[in-house]
């Protein structure tokens, strides 16, 4: 009788436990999908307006390619990986959970132009790096040090959520006034048919320092 | 011993990992905002793209030039780091009402490549007009061009956004051509032991500003940064906690119906 109570309470005690654990490891919220409406498009169409003399704004680096990246806000600060592209066109992303890519197809952290950062949200059986990127809010840091030892310090502007099949190329990669930074992860349902997310997180940020 | 070994690696794997990006040339897309100058009236907007094997595609659009006439056009500037940009019109120390293209050079810097529509695009073809793109009779002109990697400068991909497209060729007397009567012979023609071009070939017409950069080449789709692996974690957590709880709960009912029975018998 007292085994079986002994039994029960290890039960409740376990029990409670597991659930907690399961709270700890709950799915990061993640914002709702949106069309692709190109925030950054809309931007530079609206700074061009502003003074003929320079046709760009804010800070702009030299090109220099990025060694580290750190997110205070997700308690992130990682090696980067180069990325090119794969065979069929779509970006390689990292072999590992922790490490995070840098696109070489586009402008270096810093410098004028979109940088792109890619990091998974799981992978084999381990959370990534960007696993909470879907919670980063509109003016948390990005801090990217590069090679030539300065590091360029991004705020955060927008955190948006797309179907793959509807991936706002413009807005993440096309042209901008401005040093800014877009960070990707996957979001969105598991398709266990394809093995893939449905949707891609992308945060967007822009320079705002340097160090 | 193992714990060990893999402290000793981790060294080694991270600078592999961080050897890839020194190897790779960000691949980008300039974008450059074709400014008036010398009030010609004209405007375009040119793109230069790095490609991944060093080359440079360029492709300018510009509209309110000289009609059918040649527009010699060229990169100036350096990679030495000097701070050029566009002149305006207090370039002109002659004050002739034109920024000649010798008085713009300490503003936007020397020609660096020769846009040529064929043939070397070395400095010393800055003035074969022959070469040059061609404005049809409303005044555009179009221009594509990739340069091979071998037949750049150095430097010239790293230091794009220093470089700055002039396009030369100015109607001062609103004529619709060059000619003499204009502004006269071409003084920076002439020092190059060219007689009979005019002034108004030479002179500048639209100078580039950068504007914008983008990625050079576009990935497709989305990007596959997630394999799934642990999105069911929660779910595994909270199932099993919930069978525990489950489990105690019928341990409890369970006993309680046996203490419960047997004290029935006994009464
Ligand atoms: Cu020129």
């Amino acid at each position: 009788m007292i085994r079986a109570r002994v039994l029960a309470a290890v039960l409740v005690v376990a029990g409670v436990a597991a659930i907690a654990v399961g709270h700890h490891y709950r799915p990061a919220a993640e914002p709702p999908r949106s069309m692709p409406s190109s925030p950054a498009v809309a931007r530079s169409a609206a700074s061009s307006a502003a003074a003929a003399s320079a046709l760009t704004r804010g800070d702009l680096l030299p090109t220099s390619p990025p060694t580290r990246v750190r997110i205070p806000a997700l308690r992130v600060d990682e090696a980067v990986t180069g990325l090119g592209q794969n065979p069929d066109g779509s970006m390689q992303v990292p072999t590992d959970a922790h490490t995070v890519g840098w696109y070489t197809g586009a402008p270096t952290p810093g410098a004028l132009g979109p940088a792109v950062l890619a990091g998974h949200v799981n992978y084999k059986g381990a959370d990534g790096t960007f696993a909470r990127l879907s919670t980063l809010h509109p003016g948390d840091q990005v801090e990217v040090t590069r090679q030539d030892g300065i590091t360029a310090v991004f705020t955060v502007t927008d955190v948006d959520r797309y179907a793959k099949d509807r991936f706002p190329a413009t807005a993440v990669y096309g042209a901008i006034d401005h040093a800014g930074l877009r960070l990707i992860t996957c979001g969105g349902d598991f398709d266990t048919r394809t093995g893939h997310y449905t949707d891609n997180i992308v945060a967007y940020a822009e320079l705002r320092s340097t160090e | 011993m193992t714990f060990r070994r893999a402290l000793l690696t981790a060294p080694v794997v991270a600078t592999l990992l961080l050897a890839t990006p020194t190897a790779a040339l960000a691949d980008e897309s300039v974008q450059v905002k074709l400014l008036e100058l010398n009030h010609s009236g004209a405007s375009g907007t040119a793109t230069l793209t790095a490609t991944d094997r060093g080359d440079l595609r360029i492709s300018i659009r510009s509209r309110g030039l000289v009609p059918n006439s040649p527009h010699a056009q060229h990169l100036h500037g350096s990679t030495a780091g000097m701070d050029f940009h566009c002149p305006d019109m207090s370039a002109d120390r002659d004050g002739n009402g034109y920024v000649s293209t010798e008085e713009g050079m300490p503003v936007y810097g020397d020609i660096f490549v020769s846009l040529t529509t064929a043939g070397d695009t070395a400095k010393a073809s800055g003035l074969a007009v022959d070469r040059m793109p061609v404005a049809d009779a409303s005044g555009n002109l179009r221009y594509d061009r990739t340069i091979a990697a071998a037949d750049l400068p150095p430097g010239t991909v790293e230091h794009l956004k220093d470089l700055h497209i002039v396009q030369h060729g100015v109607d001062a007397d609103g004529n619709g051509k060059y000619d003499m009567a204009g502004l006269g012979e071409s003084t920076l023609a002439k020092s190059a032991g060219l007689t009979g071009i005019p002034e108004e070939a030479t002179d500048p017409a639209l100078c580039g500003m950068v504007s914008g950069a983008a990625a050079g080449s576009v990935p497709v789709g989305g990007v596959a940064t997630g394999d799934g692996s642990t999105r069911d974690r929660a779910a595994v957590w909270y199932g099993t906690g919930g069978l525990a709880l489950l489990a105690a709960l019928g341990i409890v009912v369970v006993t309680r119906r046996r203490s419960y029975v047997p004290s029935r018998n006994q009464r």
